[in-house]
C-alpha cells in the first residue's frame, strides 16, 4: 500500500496522517513552517475546530487569513494584526489629507479664474461637493482604535506581496 | 491564599485564581465574554504564553489587541480581521488612483494659469501689471478663504 507522505500538520504533531486529514488539503508537507506558525499562535486543535465549523470552499480562505494572522502576531507580539490596521489606517488618513489639499489648490485656481463673483453660499456649496469624497471615504470604515506606538510595528505590513501567501 | 474574586479566566477554566494570575488584571470577572472569545479562538495556554513572553507594561495592549482579533474571528470565520485589512487597502487603492487623477487636474490647471499669464504680458513683454492689453484684472472679490489656506498651508507639513 503506497502512502503519500503525511501532511505538514501530522508530521510536526507526530501522528499518522489519515485519508480524512482536516488539515491535509492546506498544510503541504513542502511548507512546515505554515503549519508550525499557525499552531504556535492559535493551536492545533483549535485550528481543527475552527475549520469544521466552515463548509469546505470557506477553508482556503480561513487558512490563509489564520497565516497572516499568525505572522502578524509572531512578527508583532503585542500588536499583531492590529498593528497593521492600526498603520494602514494612517496611510488612508494621510492620502485623504494629501487629496484635500490638491482639490483645495484646484478650487483656488478655479475661483481666480471665475469671471463672476461667487457668492458666500456657492462657495460653501462647492466646498460642501468637494468634501462629500473625503466624507464618504472617511466614514465607510470605521476607526478602530488608536493603538499607541510599538517599537515592533509592522511598517509596511504586506510589502507589495499578496495578502494571501 | 486565592483570591476570593476570579477573574473571567480562573472562573470559565474553573480553576483557583491565585494572586499573581497571568489573565486576571486582562479578563476581569465582569467581562466573561472577552475572554470567552480569547479562549475560544487561541486558547487559554496560548494567551498566558504570549502575554508572559510580554514586558509587563505592554500586556494590557497586547491582551486588548488579542481580544479583538478573537471577538473579529468570532464575528467573521473565515477572514477574521484580515477583512479589515483587505478593506483598507482597497480604499488605499480608491484615495491613491483619485489623488493621482487631482494631481494631473491640477497640473493641467497649473500650466493653463502660467500660460494665460505668458499670454497677458504686453507686447514687449512687460509684465501685465503695467497695463497690457489683455492684462489680468485684480482680484477684487473677497471670500472666506480660512479654510482653503488651512489646507494649503498643510502641504508644507505633509
Amino acid at each position: 500500500m503506497g502512502g503519500t507522505s503525511p501532511c505538514a500538520s501530522c508530521k510536526l504533531l507526530r501522528r499518522r496522517c489519515a485519508k480524512d486529514c482536516i488539515f491535509a488539503p492546506y498544510f503541504p508537507s513542502d511548507d512546515p513552517h505554515k503549519f508550525a506558525i499557525v499552531h504556535k499562535v492559535f493551536g492545533a486543535s483549535n485550528v481543527s475546530k475552527m475549520l469544521q465549523e466552515l463548509p469546505i470552499h470557506q477553508r482556503g480562505d480561513a487558512v490563509s487569513s489564520l497565516v497572516y494572522e499568525a505572522n502578524a502576531r509572531v512578527r508583532d507580539p503585542v500588536y499583531g494584526c492590529v498593528g497593521a490596521i492600526s498603520y494602514l489606517q494612517n496611510q488612508v488618513s494621510q492620502l485623504q489629507m494629501q487629496l484635500a489639499v490638491a482639490q483645495a489648490e484646484i478650487l483656488c485656481i478655479q475661483m481666480q479664474h471665475e469671471p463672476t463673483m461667487p457668492t458666500h453660499h456657492q462657495i460653501d456649496h462647492h466646498d460642501h461637493e468637494k468634501s462629500l469624497f473625503l466624507h464618504d471615504t472617511l466614514n465607510s470604515i470605521p476607526q478602530y482604535f488608536n493603538f499607541g506606538n510599538s517599537s515592533n510595528v509592522i511598517q509596511d505590513p504586506l510589502k507589495r506581496e499578496s495578502l494571501w501567501t | 491564599m486565592s483570591n476570593p474574586k476570579r477573574c473571567a479566566a480562573c472562573k470559565s477554566l474553573r480553576r483557583r485564581c491565585s494572586k499573581d494570575c497571568v489573565l486576571a488584571p486582562y479578563f476581569p470577572s465582569n467581562d466573561p465574554q472577552r475572554f470567552a472569545y480569547v479562549h475560544r479562538i487561541f486558547g487559554a495556554s496560548n494567551i498566558s504564553r504570549m502575554l508572559m513572553q510580554i514586558p509587563v507594561d505592554q500586556r494590557a495592549e497586547a491582551a486588548d489587541s488579542m481580544s479583538f482579533e478573537a471577538k473579529s474571528r468570532v464575528k467573521d470565520p473565515v477572514y477574521g480581521c484580515v477583512a479589515v485589512i483587505g478593506q483598507l487597502y482597497q480604499q488605499i487603492s480608491a484615495v491613491q488612483r483619485e489623488l493621482a487623477k487631482t494631481q494631473g487636474q491640477l497640473a493641467i490647471y497649473t500650466a493653463q494659469q502660467e500660460q494665460q499669464m505668458v499670454s497677458t504680458q504686453g507686447y514687449y513683454g512687460e509684465p501685465s501689471w503695467l497695463g497690457g492689453v489683455n492684462a489680468i484684472q485684480p482680484n477684487t472679490f473677497h471670500f472666506n478663504q480660512q479654510s482653503l489656506m488651512d489646507l494649503l498651508r498643510l502641504r508644507d507639513n505633509i
